[in-house]
């Protein structure tokens, strides 16, 4: 428990008022005998600065950066619960709000546990919710307090009593019961309270462009048939209702309709229309017409264009094929809005980009203005497609214009303020960084995208495979061997070792860049590939036994082998060897002759001449070059009668007598 | 196997690199000496153990101590940012606490529950606390001008009132204590003549405090502080306003309810005139004994005997007598 204690002075004057407030004769003299000769100090206290409930808190939650070695704050940081894969996170995050559903399953379930109210205010979350059944009494009052509270599913049950009981239902609360089944089109929402299940979910419900869901011929019609005389309200939610849930063709009729009956609609009802001129026209040039024809009508309505209006009519241009048009139009629009006042939001950026930067059309640096315009300032979600302007940005950033300048503009620009709240969800999150990666390893020296690596990895973002191989492909391009045990420790946890050609690259790098023992920074490094190719060595192996895809190559194996013999770990390599030797029929390909040729040489260091031998076999066998392994080990070794005579066999009589 | 591979890069040779391209060096770990001693089960009924092969459960690797990622020059703030019971691998220190036998060192961080059951106050760096100072200082208006002592602002503010709040992990916000008002002023402050200084002071009883000279009223009868602060001000002002009053009654005060001896109403006086007036006729303006022993008789019985006061007597009773 804390507490704080507050010490409060009160000036003279109040308390002489205090005590002086009946009047009486000699109380006066408290007041204002003492009063005029210490007088002397006048002094003025400062107003108090204003500020809201939560503003401390907010400061002092400003002073705190972000950890990067630090996983979010939604996990356990603990190393045993710091997830380390994509599929890790997003299961880590959905089991803590399973939890969470599993109690308020119980709650509801056990209602009768749950009917006290300990908490002072009363947490009406904490309680469990009403229960509404076909017996029931209801009445106004409480279909009017679960619309307030959106439970679609009950209000429309409360609805039906009160129709069947014959109940009058006034005309407001019959309206905003419309506007509430339009929105939700007849379904229960996800609750608010599941961010997690928001966050992860955009991931496989990508609805944006499939057909109809507008439930025809449903309570919402029918509320609206019921509706007499139609008002204004009434035609403008179904209009919205039907245009959000892409009944395009009735939503145009319902305006026409509306039109005739010189019935005044709003702005944001055109909005929801000409946002689907794309469903309803087919060629460019048609929904251009269209849309002028709506914007036309708007304006000899006297409607007010708003920042949904703008936007509805950039997402109408962006789905024009014809990029001339497009383009044109785009610019036509932008002035005109900006003449009547409307500021652009993310949004708008990001149909300007989609507009701009299309995979066919010319190259646009259309960003570069963007970005020069919004540098530095900080936004709040005011369109639903704010949160699509990062990740599209910085895909034109790498795909469209492979600028690293202005990627990394972009990623100012997202974390200046409170911008990172419109990153979107967890899959334009990945997207964007995705995109990050990609692009500065391609142009970065690698220090500078290692530092990158360094923040981002794994904490906010876990490469793919494939950026793992942009990764491994830049590292071998600037022969960056020593960054390589850090990245496959990387790809160990976030359990990408079963990529064939990851696994290739790791080894190639390795293989390619023989470390020079003379630098000292490099010193360590044949150790370590070692240890990595044995670590590789040995995950493959499990991986076999387990039926996984991945399996060895000749190659590979090879490249193994090089790496314990550098590494100086001779046991471990003989013992490769020996699985080579042992599976050659099931292994596709041979070794590499110089990994043969390695593995020979350290043989006759530690004076083996067996597993020379063996090893020379192998190359007979698969009929590689021998002569040179041959002459390698008669010349490193004095054999022995029996290993002579088994040289001879292998490569004849004529060798020796050279 | 896999862990052991995982600190691999570790062990890379950073810091050398660190020393040509300036990158950041990272802490160093201290090593962990393992002993891998396992425990030993009692086996109570001797049933022979049936060994049943445990399917191995394939477990993701886990990943090494996030303190070995982090740079020497980190921001601890953002990596403490809050209370918050230790945990060793986001700790960077090479801490130790425990008991175990003579000579070993003391158990390290990883699995200590010592270092876990006190309190700590990583959060609460001297670095943090500036930063959270500096963040909140835009609320804070300047001190008001001309109230820059003590003794200035307490002659502009003579009441104090001290009011307590309480913040609780309990489901509910509501603290009885909060409800407690103290208001306290100097009595120097108040205007009183005598009657109504002894009265009020008989009125407020021991919540006057004779050493500092100050009046307390802490009021915690009624459910709301609000409601408490309004009947402290309300005591304060019936008690000042009470004590000037003079009922009828305290006029049959007798001598026996003095608590003071005052020379005016006492023996002594009349005494005293007797012995002045000796000769004077009738009609003759009557001597009255001087202030100054009129003090001393009073100081002589209130504070009792002592040598100083006697001696003052017999120097004011020569004096007036004019021996």
């Amino acid at each position: 428990m804390f507490l704080s204690r507050h010490l409060r002075l009160l000036p003279r004057a109040s308390i002489a008022r205090s005590l002086g407030s009946s009047g009486a004769h000699y109380t006066t003299a408290a007041s204002s005998n003492a009063a005029p000769a210490e007088e002397d100090s006048p002094f003025e206290i400062p107003n108090r600065i204003e500020r809201t409930p939560t503003d401390i808190l907010q400061a002092l939650a400003g002073t705190v950066g972000r950890d990067h070695t630090a996983p979010h704050y939604k996990f356990h940081d603990d190393p045993f619960l710091i997830p380390m894969s994509n599929a890790a996170k997003r299961t880590y995050a959905m089991s803590k709000e399973s939890g969470r559903k599993a109690a308020k399953w119980i709650k509801e379930e056990h209602r009768e546990l749950f009917l006290h109210q300990e908490a002072q205010p009363a947490v009406e979350k904490f309680a469990p919710s009403m229960v509404y059944t076909e017996n029931s009494e209801v009445d106004e009052s409480s279909l009017q307090q679960l619309i307030a509270q959106s439970e679609v599913k009950d209000a429309v049950l409360v609805y039906n009593l009160l129709e069947q009981k014959g109940s009058p239902i006034s005309a407001d609360l019959k309206q905003s019961l419309l506007e509430l089944v339009c929105f939700h089109n007849n379904q229960e929402p996800l609750p608010e309270e599941y961010i997690e299940e928001r966050w992860f979910i955009q991931n496989n419900r990508r609805r944006d462009r499939h057909g109809k869901t507008w439930k025809d011929g449903d309570l919402a019609e029918k509320l609206y048939a019921e509706i007499e005389p139609k008002t204004p309200q009434a035609y403008a939610s179904l209009i919205r209702g039907m245009a959000k849930y892409l009944q395009c063709e009735r939503a145009y009729a319902l305006l026409q309709e509306a039109g005739e009956k010189q019935i005044q609609l709003d702005t944001n009802t055109f909005n929801s229309i000409i946002e689907i001129v794309s469903y309803l026209k087919d060629t460019a040039e048609q929904r251009w017409q269209l849309c002028t024809e709506l914007l036309q009508e708007m304006s000899q309505q006297k409607l007010r264009p708003n920042l949904g209006t703008l936007n509805a009519v950039l997402q109408c241009i962006s789905t024009f094929g014809n990029f001339k048009l497009a383009r044109s139009s785009a610019l036509q629009v932008l002035p005109e809005f900006k003449q009547l006042g409307v500021n652009p939001s993310l949004g708008t950026y990001y149909y300007l980009l989609i507009i701009f930067c299309r995979e066919r059309g010319p190259v646009s640096h259309v960003i570069v203005d963007i970005l020069n315009d919004i540098a530095g300032k900080e936004f709040q979600i005011e369109h639903p497609k704010d949160t699509y302007f990062f990740a599209t940005a910085m895909d034109v950033c790498r795909n469209h214009l492979n600028d690293k300048s202005l990627a990394k503009k972009v990623d100012e620009l997202l974390h200046t303020g409170k911008n990172y709240d419109l990153v979107g969800d967890s899959f334009k999150e990945s997207v964007y960084y995705r995109n990050y990666l990609a692009l500065l390893c391609q142009t970065e020296s690698i220090e500078d995208f290692m530092l990158t690596y360094d923040l981002l990895v794994p904490n906010i973002y876990i490469p793919e495979p494939g950026i793992m191989e942009e990764i491994l492909r830049a590292i071998e391009i600037n022969n960056a061997v020593e960054h390589v045990p850090r990245i496959w420790s990387d790809m160990v946890v976030f359990d990408h070792t079963h990529r064939e050609s990851l696994l290739l690259s790791v080894l190639r790098i390795m293989v390619d860049n023989k470390p020079n023992a003379e630098l000292p920074a490099q010193q360590q490094l044949p150790e370590q590939c070692a240890k990595v190719a044995l670590d590789m060595y040995e995950r493959v192996e499990e991986a076999m036994k387990r039926l996984r895809k991945v399996s060895f190559t000749g190659q590979m194996l090879g490249n193994i082998l090089t790496l314990l013999v550098r590494g100086g770990n001779f046991e471990k390599a003989s013992e490769v060897f020996a699985h080579i030797d042992k599976n050659q029929h099931r292994i596709p390909g041979t070794p590499a002759e110089s990994a043969l040729h390695e593995y020979v040489e350290a043989s006759v260091q530690e004076k083996s001449p067996s597993q020379a031998l063996a090893a020379l076999q192998y190359a007979v066998e698969n009929n590689m070059e021998s002569s040179a392994l041959a002459k390698l080990i008669h010349e490193g070794f004095t054999l022995n009668e029996t290993h002579l005579a088994k040289l001879k066999t292998l490569v004849g009589e004529s060798f020796l007598d050279k | 196997m896999s862990t052991g591979l995982t600190r691999v890069w570790e062990r890379l040779p950073l810091k050398k690199q660190a020393a040509q391209s300036g990158i950041r060096v990272f802490s160093q770990q201290q090593p962990e000496i393992e002993d891998e001693e396992e425990f030993r089960v009692l086996n109570l009924r001797t049933v022979k153990q049936q060994f049943q092969r445990r399917r191995e459960v394939r477990r993701d690797p886990v990943t090494p101590p996030r303190t070995n990622r982090m740079a020497v020059d980190q921001d601890w703030t953002a990596a403490w940012p809050a209370p918050r019971s230790f945990h060793p691998a986001s700790v960077p220190l090479p801490l130790r606490q425990g008991f175990t036998e003579r000579g070993a060192a003391a158990p390290s961080k990883f699995a200590n529950a010592e270092l876990m059951k006190i309190p700590n106050f990583l959060h609460l760096t001297p670095p943090a606390i500036r930063q959270q100072c500096e963040a909140i200082k835009k609320f804070c208006s300047p001190w008001p001008k001309g109230l820059e002592t003590e003794a200035k602002w307490q002659r502009h503010f003579p009441v104090e009132v001290i009011t307590t709040d309480y913040l609780q992990s309990l489901p509910t916000i509501r603290n009885l204590e909060a409800r407690r008002v103290t208001i306290s002023l100097k009595l120097s402050d108040l205007k009183f003549d005598a009657h109504a200084r002894d009265k009020f002071l008989r009125l407020v009883g021991d919540r006057y405090n004779k050493d500092t000279d100050t009046v307390t009223f802490v009021t915690d009868r009624c459910p709301l502080r609000k409601q408490n602060y309004d009947y402290a001000m309300y005591l304060l002002t019936a008690c000042y306003h009470e004590s000037f009053v003079t009922e009828p009654w305290e006029a049959s005060k007798s001598e026996a309810d003095m608590e003071v001896y005052l020379f005016e109403r006492n023996q002594s006086k009349i005494a005293a005139e007797g012995i002045l007036n000796w000769s004077a006729k009738e009609g003759d303006n009557k001597i009255s004994p001087p202030p100054a022993y009129a003090q001393c008789v009073e100081q002589l019985i209130n504070e009792g005997e002592n040598e100083y006061n006697l001696a003052k007597y017999k120097e004011e009773v020569k004096k007036m007598l004019n021996v």
